[in-house]
């Protein structure tokens, strides 16, 4: 390859640079934390293995640890096989309807798990709603929300939009050809899901499925709500117990529970090396891809509606109503008449209080414009190794994976310390970069793998036919691949803005005037009890980003005629 | 009763208008340079554990005394309180001008190590001995301990009255209670912890009482929220040691929720309020804490936060005086003193939480 000029390594550089800056202030202040045996800024902290002998000792960590795996383990198995059937139905059969399913679809994803688990103890706990009403019409409720088990099921089953939207950004590149193909030889619509499509977008479902297994590891909200009271640990809440065990905050305990976690999920990204070695024979977009044709269901439209909508009521009507409920309730539970206790108070209470009338705005602010800006800031590290197959570009890769095996909580920390400890960002500490910077570092992993999913389906003869006319590397980025990759960057914006308006515990340790935001405040007043608040404000989070997807539904469908 | 405090608030405006570069009554003459001082500043910066929603009439209060003072009010749990505080004391930076905790041993914890501005408040006078730490800290509330219960489901003499008939209770109905009983979480919740050394000081049972809890395998919660939502759910049935100024405030919404401070002893929490060392804005921050400490600021407290009052000289529903009065002596304040933080040495602390294991699971 001819040596390229500074004009086209040098943008590449500083990204990598800024990328690597971002991700590893805040690893090498956990790294260095978990060596000493008080906080980093106390003036009497030594270095030694304390932490690790203490967390190592401790019997609480084994169980936590088991319980994690027992957890990401299960809920990969349930999300990615479903996930990549309803991309399936939704983007390449004819079923009736997808416009207003597809929406529905996404709403698990956008709720916080934190207020989602909260939805499920008031809609399906031991007095829950559906709870009561199933013991009176079939006598019983043979389900328990509070084990390791259905746990693993709601997690399993609230992620399955992480798979689906990486699943569906990838079928819609997929030219439908050798479906037809199938179909013609007589395989039926779910026989040509298992085997054609979905092993053609292989690469996003193992990105997915890998993801979700890390999200598993980072579960915090979940656990923390319906798996505490019962004395069920998992790392992120055996991590967070820490907080408060000992009395003061033990950082070296928690940053030493962090590594323990990165030194679990990094063998998976070597896996993940090794599983995408070949991806170039997954390129779909060929030259001249055919105009995509969508496949008959006929009676098995029957078989994938029963599918989803099992799927949304439990996943989405069971907790949403809950809180929905819970939201125009005083109080709830066993023997109590609903239609004596209905009020708007709660919601009236969150419109009197001014800082939540600013975390709303705030939530919006960094969910469309912060969204926008780190979509573009992802995109700009996508092509910084895209078609380049260099030690930089391994490192990269290895790079982006890192912050999402960190629980977001302590990545908010690490921030907080940053802001506070690095002179030249001190001013930002109270403004809403800093949320926005953690943020877009705690999903860099989410975001990335999206956009490389989309750029490894643009095949490479486009690229270098432009190439051989003279283009620059730059304009071909620009010109060819951007325009090929447009679906995947919406889907991406779409997807960041989905989970910035979710996000919860990265938030927590950054939340001062200015930089509320829905998540943190939700978790601040569930951590005062005022759980009325909790129910309402979550209800707001829930129509606004239904609302701000509606519209980037419209925005969607017009760019796909 | 809202209308009421707001007349109140217009009369109290109209007259603070007047007097409102004045020194407020039995105050130093050279006060009026604080307030000044203040005015100019601008603005104060507080942390607290109590939720913005409770402290809002507090702050609408402070308004209407001191319009020029804007108060950056911020709740967050206690421990966030404290990691943030600690972190930039340590950058040097400054954030809190007020801390305002119902952590009362990492408060005190924090005034031993220097991070607070030692502040003899005018209002010091009129507040009780063990309220008052070094002049430097100071308790702002009265909470009581209770025990909280489910109104529909538990009845009659199912009803605890004091840690022993609760005891008692939960060892003659086993099936009854099996999942049903709540408390803090003591590894993570400070002031389940400190509540929980308390009882171990006043109740001698309290072994048996812990594994009662143990046999019911109790549930735990690291806040009242959560416990008050459950118990009012009928999810749990009894909750012990639970924040009575949060369970009464939602009791009187809520009426499927029941209330009981033990005829024995009730343990007495009271949040603790100190000036950050290094504060950007220190006259402020004396505006606040002496406001907070007044007649004035506690009888806002009281009605309208639906905390309760420490000064014994502020009447009403919800105050030290109208507690004392209805259960005399059995009122236990938690101390403002150093001693309340020897279990933040972490082997002493260990230990504790190792011996309350041990009298979970015992036989």
């Amino acid at each position: 390859m001819a040596r390229a000029p500074a004009t086209e390594t040098l943008p590449r550089a500083l990204t990598i640079l800024a990328t690597a800056a971002a991700v590893f202030g805040p690893l090498s202040l956990i790294a260095y934390q978990s060596f000493l045996n008080a906080p980093f800024f106390d003036k009497n902290a030594t270095a030694g293995l304390d932490a690790y002998r203490f967390v190592f000792a401790d019997s609480d960590f084994w169980q936590a640890f088991k319980n994690s795996f027992l957890i990401a383990a299960g809920m990969t198995i349930i999300a990615v096989p479903l996930g990549g059937m309803l991309a399936f139905v939704m983007e390449r059969t004819d079923l009736k309807g997808r416009g207003w399913i597809e929406p529905l679809l996404l709403v698990p994803s956008f709720v916080s798990p934190m207020v989602l688990s909260f939805g499920y103890v008031v809609a399906a706990g031991p007095v829950g709603f559906y709870t009561v009403w199933a013991r009176e019409l079939l006598g019983g409720a043979p389900w328990g929300i509070y084990t390791v088990l259905g746990m693993t099921v709601i997690a399993g089953l609230t992620h399955v939009p992480n798979v689906y939207v990486y699943a569906s950004a990838a079928l819609k590149n997929l030219g439908s050809d050798v479906e037809e193909a199938a179909r013609v030889a007589g395989a039926s619509p779910f026989r040509v899901a298992a085997n054609v499509s979905l092993p053609l977008i292989l690469p996003s479902l193992l990105f997915s499925g890998v993801l979700v297994f890390f999200l598993g590891f980072e579960l915090f909200g979940l656990p923390l709500v319906l798996g505490d009271p019962e004395g069920i640990l998992v790392l992120s809440t055996y991590l967070y117990k820490l907080t408060n065990k000992l009395g003061t905050p033990s950082y070296h305990l928690m940053a030493a529970v962090a590594v323990c976690i990165v030194g679990i999920t990094f063998p998976l990204v070597l896996l993940q090396r090794v599983l995408l070695k070949g991806s170039r024979k997954y390129a779909s977009i060929k030259g001249k891809a055919g105009r995509l044709r969508e496949l008959p269901l006929g009676p098995w439209s029957w078989v994938a509606y029963g599918l989803i909508f099992a799927w949304i009521f439990t996943a989405v009507v069971v907790p949403v109503s809950g809180i929905a409920l819970r939201s125009f309730v005083t109080n709830w539970g066993e023997g109590v008449n609903l239609s004596e206790v209905l009020t708007l108070d709660n919601f009236r209470q969150v419109w009197g209080e001014p800082t939540l009338v600013r975390a709303i705005w705030n939530t919006v602010l960094v969910g469309v414009v912060g969204g926008l800006l780190t979509v573009i800031c992802y995109t700009a590290i996508g092509f910084a190794t895209h078609r380049r197959n260099d030690g930089w570009s391994r490192f990269v890769d290895y790079l982006v994976l890192v912050p999402r095996a960190i629980p977001g909580l302590l990545v908010g920390l690490a921030f907080l310390w940053l802001f506070l400890f690095v002179k030249p960002l001190t001013p930002l500490r109270s403004t809403l970069f800093s949320v926005w910077i953690a943020y877009s570092v705690v999903w860099l992993a989410y975001g990335m793998r999206l956009i490389s999913s989309s750029l490894l389906q643009v095949s490479p003869e486009l690229e270098e036919a432009a190439r051989s006319v003279g283009a620059s590397r730059g304009r071909v980025s620009r010109d060819v691949t951007l325009p090929l990759i447009r679906y995947g960057l919406l889907g991406s914006w779409l997807l960041v803005f989905m989970i910035f308006e979710r996000e919860y515990s990265t938030a927590v340790y950054l939340l001062a005037p200015g930089t509320e935001v829905i998540g943190a405040q939700l978790v601040s007043l569930w951590q005062g009890g005022a759980i009325d608040m909790v129910a309402s404000l979550s209800l707001v989070n829930i129509v606004l980003v239904a609302v701000g997807l509606g519209i980037a539904l419209r925005f969607g469908v017009r760019l796909r005629d | 009763m809202v209308r009421k405090f707001s007349a109140a608030l217009v009369a109290l405006a109209a007259a603070s208008g007047v007097a409102l570069a004045q020194v407020p009554a039995g105050y130093p003459a050279d006060y009026a340079q604080v307030v000044a001082a203040a005015k100019k500043e601008g603005k104060v910066v507080v942390y607290s554990a109590l939720d913005t929603k409770a402290a809002q009439p507090l702050i609408r209060d402070f308004n209407a005394l001191y319009p020029d003072v804007k108060v950056e009010y911020n709740d967050m749990n206690s421990t966030e309180m404290y990691n943030r505080f600690i972190a930039e004391q340590a950058s040097g930076q400054g954030g809190a001008d007020v801390m305002w905790s119902s952590a009362m041993d990492l408060q005190v914890k924090l005034v031993d190590e220097g991070h607070a501005m030692p502040y003899a408040s005018p209002e010091s006078k009129a507040i009780p001995q063990w309220a008052n730490y070094k002049s430097e800290a100071y308790g702002t509330t009265y909470e009581p301990a209770v025990i909280v219960y489910n109104k529909r489901l538990v009845t009659g003499d199912q009803i605890p009255t004091d840690h022993a008939s609760l005891a008692k209770i939960l060892a003659a109905n086993p099936e009854k209670y099996k999942g049903k009983v709540t408390t803090y979480d003591i590894e993570k919740s400070g002031v389940g912890f400190m509540f929980v050394v308390q009882d171990y000081k006043d109740f001698p049972q309290m072994d048996g009482l812990v594994k009662a809890f143990g046999e019911t395998s109790y549930k735990v919660y690291s806040s009242t929220g959560n416990m008050l939502e459950k118990t009012s759910s009928g999810e749990h049935l009894l909750g012990y040691n639970v924040l009575g100024s949060y369970a009464l405030a939602r009791a009187k919404k809520d009426p499927g929720l029941g209330v009981v401070m033990p005829k024995d002893y009730t343990l007495v929490l009271s949040r603790v309020i100190f000036i950050g060392k290094g504060a950007k804005q220190p006259n402020a921050a004396k505006l606040w804490v002496d406001y907070v400490l007044s007649k004035r600021g506690q009888k806002v407290i009281g009605d309208d936060c639906q905390l309760y009052s420490m000064r014994d000289d502020v009447e009403g529903e919800n105050t030290a005086a109208a507690l004392k009065k209805k259960y005399g002596g059995n009122l236990k304040p938690i101390p403002v003193t150093g001693e309340i933080t020897q279990y933040l040495d972490p082997q002493k602390r260990l230990a504790f939480l190792a011996h309350w294991k041990q009298a979970l699971h015992a036989k």
